[in-house]
């Protein structure tokens, strides 16, 4: 397998304070891996990082997304290369319907590709069967992006977007926050629906109940600003049970934990 | 007085057989006002923003029957399909398309003078010509009223709904730059209605001024749908007042977008005089360059029980320079109104202008009031989130700010001209610089 995202030594800052301090992370085409942490650990900066949100400073290290410098990239770039963040908080634009603006996305994903534009119908069409696939219905098309939705539409249209983009990385950050239990296993049965050997995904998340539908090939912890500790789906039940305690108490070898391992930092 | 102003008080035609007598009247009332204050300057407290050093510098001159002769000239195409279309050149009808309905009746203003129709003395008579405290704030008006005989009127019989009258404006070529001044009466009796879109642009590039005047009477239970589009050449000069009084049950809805033009300014007045009139004032202006841009706008709420909402979006970029000031008075006895004002802004760069002021005052009793005025950059949070999605920054910010603006078009009835204007103002749109 080929590796799809390379970040090495990862250091960023916000606002002059430094967030990420040395993250290092691989990730395969096909695999998705989870991201846990405690609040402040970084998790919401990794993606914004990753996606080029101005005000995210990387001061060392490097990304090699699919062979090329990720960090060079203007956020445009990178989504035409492949990259798709899920907000956290996915962001009300009035007066720009939310078809409008997912065709002229797509249409410019496209054209970077040197593909062809797809005209209204033959973006409708497309639309229809995410829709069908997602099993979403159509009342999301109509409005304008994200005005006066409710916390899980809002969720939902993310992984809509996802679907019609198809990305080959997507950034799920904390997707499940502020979902009631339907809400997230719609969200959850979207993502499984664009599992595929091609696409990598990297879901962050404060809690692991979102990790009983999208069952992830890898669980890290993030913490201080550094993956502390990295293992299989597990580690995501066994920081359900015992916390994040053990991170002061000595370490990963405290967690009863079979596969985890610690993680190397430089 | 400037030396411009000199100039065209001593351009002003005579008014030795002028008839009927209470035209010669309203001609030389103009004239005599005009010759005392001329036209409005920086220390009238309405132009304190809007100087009109650029119709002096450009040395524009008066025009009157003896130095314009309306010829063939190209005409912009029409917005949108009206049932009956008017050509407008230099402030005169050149061309009119489409059929009349029964029940409206469209007549140049010289021919409606000799003719007569219903109303019309009394409208024309109406227009107050006088700045306050004796300031020459009026003085286009002034200088209209002493030059009247060209223009255009419209009267739809009661009951009677007379579809889309469009209107182009443009001004011709010349060699030197002209003064037109027009004056519009539209008078819908009890019931009528209409709905005026007009358009101003001019094809070829000039440096003339166009001084309009527009005088509306709605009857009872009325309706006019007012929608004016200007996209005007750079050097030009667009002075236009709009005057309307409602009858008890009439509805106004304006519907205003400034997408060009070197100097523009409109002042918009309406007045409630019935019960339950309802005004609905909206507008959109795009600047860059060194547009000018002021909007005046102003509602007296009269009579109880109207309801006015006043709805303006701007975007200025570049050296552009926006002005406006809404106001709203409810008068005493005019229980039980509702009035509106919204005003937002977004400034796109650093030299950009926008002035912003809303008036309210209220002397009746229960009545529901709100007002804001904005000006602000764009959610760069937005901007992110559409570049994380693929749009370039550029593409980004055109699509916000033009969505900002959509806010206006997206209340026209006609969802087709309201994609259309939407369209020519994303084509416009002001980039940050």
């Amino acid at each position: 397998m080929s590796i799809m995202l390379k970040v090495t030594n990862l250091h960023a800052t916000v606002a002059g304070k430094e967030i990420l301090k040395g993250l290092n992370l691989e990730l395969e085409a096909g695999e998705i891996h989870a991201i846990m942490g405690p609040n402040g650990a970084g998790k919401s900066t990794l993606g914004n990082v990753l996606a080029g949100r101005e005000g995210y400073e990387v001061t060392k290290g490097e990304v090699i997304f699919n062979g090329k410098n990720l960090l060079e990239m203007e956020p445009e770039e990178r989504a035409c290369e492949g990259v798709f963040l899920a907000f956290q908080y996915p962001v009300e634009i009035p007066g720009v319907n939310n078809t409008y603006f997912l065709r002229a996305a797509l249409n410019a994903q496209r054209k970077y590709r040197g593909e062809e534009p797809l005209d209204s119908v033959g973006f409708l069409r497309l639309v229809r069967e995410k829709l069908e696939v997602l099993h979403i219905g159509d009342e999301l098309l109509h409005r304008a992006v994200n005005e006066g939705f409710s916390g899980g539409e809002k969720k939902r249209n993310e992984i809509f977007q996802m679907a019609v983009l198809e990305p080959a990385l997507a950034i799920l950050d904390e997707t499940d926050s502020g979902l009631d239990i339907d809400a997230l296993k719609t969200v959850a049965e979207g993502v499984n629906r664009l599992r595929s050997k091609e696409r990598g995904m990297i879901v962050v998340t404060h809690y692991q109940r979102l990790l009983d539908y999208i069952v992830p090939d890898k669980v890290h912890v993030l913490a201080d600003g550094k993956l502390v500790a990295t293992g299989g789906a597990d580690l995501a039940l066994k920081l359900e049970e015992q916390g994040y305690a053990w991170l002061e108490d000595g370490g990963i070898a405290t967690l009863d934990v079979e596969t985890a391992v610690q993680t190397a930092n430089p | 007085m400037s030396e411009l102003s000199s100039q065209l008080a001593a351009d002003l035609p005579e008014n030795t057989g002028i008839s009927p007598q209470w035209l010669k009247d309203i001609r030389e009332t103009g004239a005599a006002e005009f010759r005392t204050h001329g036209l409005p300057t920086r220390k009238d407290e309405a132009w304190k923003y809007t100087g009109l050093g650029s119709l002096g510098l450009a040395q524009v001159q008066l025009a009157t029957a003896s130095n314009t002769t309306v010829g063939d000239w190209q005409q912009p195409s029409p917005l949108a399909e009206s049932n009956l279309q008017l050509n407008l050149l230099d402030g005169q009808i050149l061309k009119q398309a489409g059929t009349v309905p029964s029940g409206l009746t469209v007549l140049p203003m010289a021919e409606a003078l000799d003719s007569g129709v219903n109303g019309l003395q009394v409208l024309l008579e109406s227009l107050s010509i006088k700045g306050t405290k004796g300031a020459s704030g009026h003085g286009f008006s002034a200088l209209n009223s002493a030059t009247l005989d060209s223009g255009v009127v419209i009267h739809v019989a009661a009951g009677v709904d007379a579809g889309r009258l469009g209107f182009t404006w443009s001004t011709s070529q010349g060699e030197q730059p002209m003064l037109f001044n027009s004056r519009i009466c539209v008078i819908l009796a009890q019931g009528a209605r209409l709905e005026l879109l007009e358009q101003f642009e001019s094809i070829d590039d000039n440096a003339n001024t166009s001084n309009i005047v527009m005088q509306v009477d709605l009857g009872k239970e009325s309706n006019l749908q007012h929608i004016r589009f200007q996209q005007e050449t750079d050097q030009s000069v667009l002075i236009t007042r709009t005057e309307v009084s409602q009858q008890a049950g009439s509805e106004y809805a304006y519907f205003g977008f400034d997408l060009g033009g070197g100097l523009v300014r409109h002042d918009l007045h309406t007045s409630i005089l019935g019960e339950g009139a309802k005004s609905g004032i909206n507008g959109a202006y795009l600047l860059d360059g060194n547009r000018h841009v002021d909007n005046h706008t102003r509602v007296d709420h009269f009579a109880g029980g109207g309801f006015s909402d006043q709805y303006f979006r701007g975007v200025a970029s570049d050296s552009g320079r926006a002005v406006f000031n809404t106001a709203v008075c409810v008068h005493p006895g005019a229980d039980e109104t509702e009035a509106r004002q919204s005003n937002a802004n977004i400034l796109l760069s650093a030299r950009a202008e926008i002035d912003t002021k809303p008036e309210l005052e209220i002397y009746a009793d229960e009545v529901i009031a709100s007002h804001g005025a904005t000006v602000g950059q764009l959610d760069e949070l937005a901007v992110f989130y559409m570049r994380s999605r693929g749009l370039n920054e550029q593409d980004a910010r055109q699509l916000l700010t033009t969505a900002f603006c959509k806010s206006v078009s997206d209340k026209l009835a006609d969802p087709v001209l309201s994609e259309v204007i939407s369209q020519r103002m994303m084509d416009v749109m002001p980039q940050a610089v």
